[in-house]
C-alpha cells in the first residue's frame, strides 16, 4: 500500500502570506515531562534524583489559513493538534517558531486579540456549572463590551439557530452534554470573534446535535465570513465543513491543502457496490478489479480511479447486475492509511 | 473606570449566585472564622484571670475586657481581610480549568476579587447578629469612637488588598508547583504568628515582636485592630498606613512579576 502513497514530507506550499489572518512560522513546543520507573525504589531515587524527559509535541509546523476559510485540522490523539490551538488561543507559550493571528502574537495575550477569537474544548467546561448558562452570557457582555443592542441581537440570532429555548436559564451542571455544548457554542459567539479555534465542537455529543453544530458553524462562517480552524474526530464534520486540511502527525505537519486531493494521492481508486442476480456471477467480479467484500449477491470492488467509469461500463455490460453504486473510500480510511503509513515509514518521526 | 464598576458588578452578581447555590457551605466557613480567635480569647482572658491582674508588656497592657476587644475585632476585621486564593488557584492550575479564565480579555483576579467581595458581604450579614451577641456577651473593652475608629476603616480596606494580592503572588507559584499547598500551610502559620491573630504582638517574646512590625502580615492583620482600639498614636496609625501602602505596591510588583513569568509556564492541562 505504502506505493500509493504521496510523498509525505512534501506539503502543498500556499502563496499569499500577507493576506494570510492566521500565519504559523516553525511553530514547536516542548514539554519538559518528569518520568520513573514504577515501585518503591524507583520513587525513593527520584526524591533525591529527578529525572526528566523531553516530548516535543510540536515540532516545526509552518502554515497559514485565509480569512473566512474553515481548516480542518487533523491527527490522530496526542499529534499536537490541541497544543497548537492552545498556542494560537494564547494559552501556552511556544518552545520557538512564530505564529501571528490577526497580526497579534497570540502569547502576549493582548486584550484586543482576546476580544477577537474564542477557542471552544469540546472536552472542557467554560461556563459556571453552578449559575444559569444567560448568567454567563451577561457577564461576557460585560467584559467584552458588547452593546446592549448588539448583544440581543446576538442571543436572539444564537437562541434560534442553536435552538437554545428554555436551557438558559437552567443551571449549566443541570443540562445534557449536548444542551451544555450548544450553550458553549453561544458564550464563545457571543462578541462575534473573527477567528474561531473548535477543538472537537461534537465530541460526546448523539449523531443529530453532530449535525446541527455542524450546519450551525457553516452558517456562522458564511454569514460572518470568521475563520474556523477545527479539530475532530468524527470525519463527517471536517467532510461537511472543510474544503481543505491540515493533517499532522507526532507533532509534524504530514499534509496541507485540498481534502478531495488528499483522497486522491492516498487512495486514488473508487469503490464499486453491486448486487447481482447469481452467486457465479458474484465470483466472476473479481475479474474487473480487487474485490475487497463478497458476501453472497453483494460485492464491493476497488478500481483504479481513472479507469472507473470503462471498469463500470464493462460490469454493466457483462454481467446481470441488479444495482450498482461508486463510491469514494471512506475519508476515515484515508487518513488511517495516512497515519500508518507514516508509522511504519517514519518519515514523520521526530 | 466605567468598565471596572461594571465588570465588579456584574461578577458581584455572579457571586452571589454562586454564593447561593452554595448556602450551607458558606455558613460553615463563615462559622469556622470564629474558632480561631474564639479560642485564643479563652486561652489569653484564662491567662489574665490566673494572673489576677492585667497582662503587661512594655507600656501596653490587657486586661481580660481588652483581651475580648482585641479578638472579636479581630475576628471581624479577619473576615473581611481573609482570602483563600492559593488554595483555589493552585486548583485550577492542576486540573486546567484556569484556561477560561486565561482565554477572556480580563485578568482572572478581578473576578475572584469580586467573588472574595461577594463572599464578605454575604456572610458579614448572615454573622452581624453573631457579632452583636458576642459583644453583648463578653463585655469588651472598647474606647469610646473617635478619630482612632474612623481611621482604621481604610486601614482595613489597605489590609484587605494588600493581603488580596500577596496571597494571589504566593497563588501563581503554582504555575511551576501544582502542590502548592504545602507553601500555603507555611505561609498561614507565618501569618497567624505575626499577624497577631494568635496573640497581640506586644506580648509576643521582643525579638519577634520587632521582626513582625517589619513584615507585611503585622500590616495586614493586627495594625487596623490595634488602630481601631486605640493602641496607637495617630503619628503611628498614619505612618503605618504609609507602611501599608508601600507593601501593597510591593506586593504589586511582586505579583506582577511573577505572573508574567508563570503564565508561560502554564501547560493547559487537559484544557
Amino acid at each position: 500500500m505504502n506505493s500509493t502513497l504521496p510523498s509525505l514530507a512534501a506539503h502543498e506550499t500556499r502563496a499569499d502570506h500577507a493576506s494570510a489572518i492566521v500565519h504559523i512560522h516553525a511553530l514547536s513546543k516542548t514539554y519538559r515531562v518528569h518520568e520513573r520507573p514504577a515501585g518503591l525504589g524507583a520513587s525513593l531515587v527520584s526524591l533525591v534524583r529527578r529525572t526528566f524527559k523531553e516530548v516535543r509535541a510540536v515540532s516545526d509546523v509552518t502554515f497559514d489559513i485565509q480569512p473566512g476559510e474553515i481548516v480542518g485540522f487533523l491527527g490522530p490523539n496526542g499529534a499536537g493538534k490541541t497544543t497548537t490551538l492552545k498556542m494560537l488561543a494564547g494559552l501556552l507559550h511556544p518552545t520557538s517558531g512564530d505564529a501571528t493571528v490577526m497580526g497579534f502574537s497570540p502569547w502576549r495575550r493582548e486584550t484586543d486579540y482576546l476580544r477577537s477569537i474564542s477557542l471552544v474544548m469540546g472536552n472542557r467546561n467554560q461556563l459556571n456549572w453552578d449559575i444559569p448558562a444567560m448568567d454567563s452570557f451577561l457577564v461576557n457582555q460585560v467584559i467584552y463590551q458588547i452593546p446592549k443592542r448588539e448583544f440581543r441581537e446576538t442571543l436572539d440570532e444564537l437562541v434560534e439557530l442553536l435552538d437554545l429555548g428554555d436551557l438558559l436559564t437552567k443551571p449549566v451542571r443541570g443540562l445534557s452534554l449536548g444542551e451544555r455544548m450548544k450553550c458553549e457554542l453561544a458564550a464563545a459567539l457571543l462578541h462575534r470573534p473573527k477567528v474561531l479555534f473548535l477543538d472537537e465542537p461534537t465530541l460526546g455529543v448523539d449523531v443529530t446535535m453532530q449535525g446541527r453544530i455542524r450546519r450551525f458553524v457553516g452558517d456562522y462562517n458564511r454569514r460572518t465570513g470568521a475563520t474556523v480552524l477545527l479539530t475532530s474526530h468524527y470525519m463527517a464534520d471536517v467532510t461537511a465543513l472543510c474544503k481543505r486540511v491540515v493533517v499532522i502527525h507526532r507533532g509534524r505537519l504530514l499534509y496541507d491543502g485540498d481534502l478531495e486531493a488528499l483522497a486522491d494521492r492516498i487512495m486514488p481508486f473508487k469503490v464499486i457496490r453491486l448486487d447481482v442476480q447469481e452467486q457465479a456471477a458474484a465470483e466472476r467480479l473479481a475479474l474487473y478489479g480487487e474485490a475487497v467484500e463478497v458476501t453472497g449477491l453483494k460485492a464491493s470492488l476497488r478500481v483504479p480511479r481513472a479507469d472507473t467509469p470503462a471498469i463500470v461500463g464493462r460490469i454493466l455490460a457483462e454481467v446481470p447486475v441488479l444495482d450498482l453504486t461508486v463510491e469514494d473510500p471512506p475519508i476515515e480510511d484515508v487518513i488511517d492509511l495516512l497515519f500508518n503509513a507514516t508509522d511504519s515509514d517514519g518519515s514523520a518521526q521526530s | 473606570m466605567r468598565y471596572w464598576l461594571e465588570v465588579y458588578r456584574i461578577n458581584l452578581r455572579v457571586a452571589w449566585a454562586m454564593l447561593m447555590q452554595y448556602r450551607f457551605a458558606v455558613l460553615i466557613w463563615a462559622v469556622w472564622g470564629f474558632v480561631g480567635p474564639l479560642v485564643s480569647l479563652a486561652v489569653w482572658s484564662a491567662a489574665a484571670q490566673a494572673r489576677g491582674s492585667d497582662v503587661a508588656a512594655g507600656a501596653q497592657t490587657f486586661s481580660r475586657g481588652d483581651f475580648a476587644a482585641y479578638f472579636l475585632v479581630y475576628m471581624i476585621f479577619s473576615h473581611l481581610t481573609m482570602s483563600w486564593d492559593a488554595f483555589e488557584f493552585a486548583y485550577r492550575v492542576r486540573t486546567g480549568s484556569l484556561s477560561p479564565q486565561l482565554l477572556r480579555p480580563i485578568h482572572p483576579i478581578h473576578a475572584d476579587a469580586s467573588y472574595n467581595i461577594g463572599f464578605k458581604v454575604i456572610t458579614s450579614i448572615v454573622l452581624l447578629p453573631v457579632w452583636v451577641v458576642l459583644f453583648l456577651v463578653l463585655h469588651p473593652a472598647m474606647p469610646a469612637p473617635g478619630i482612632h475608629l474612623a481611621l482604621s476603616v481604610p486601614a482595613l480596606v489597605l489590609a484587605a488588598v494588600t493581603r488580596y494580592v500577596w496571597q494571589y503572588a504566593l497563588a501563581t507559584i503554582a504555575f511551576w508547583t501544582t502542590r502548592v499547598d504545602a507553601i500555603n500551610q507555611f505561609y498561614f502559620v507565618l501569618d497567624s504568628f505575626l499577624a497577631g491573630r494568635i496573640a497581640p504582638i506586644a506580648l509576643m517574646p521582643g525579638a519577634i515582636a520587632v521582626i513582625a512590625r517589619f513584615t507585611p502580615f503585622w500590616y495586614m492583620g493586627a495594625f487596623p485592630v490595634e488602630l481601631a482600639l486605640g493602641r496607637l498614636s495617630i503619628d503611628r496609625a498614619l505612618s503605618g498606613m504609609a507602611l501599608q501602602a508601600v507593601w501593597l505596591i510591593i506586593g504589586v510588583i511582586v505579583f506582577r512579576l511573577i505572573w508574567a513569568s508563570g503564565v508561560k509556564q502554564y501547560s493547559a492541562v487537559g484544557a
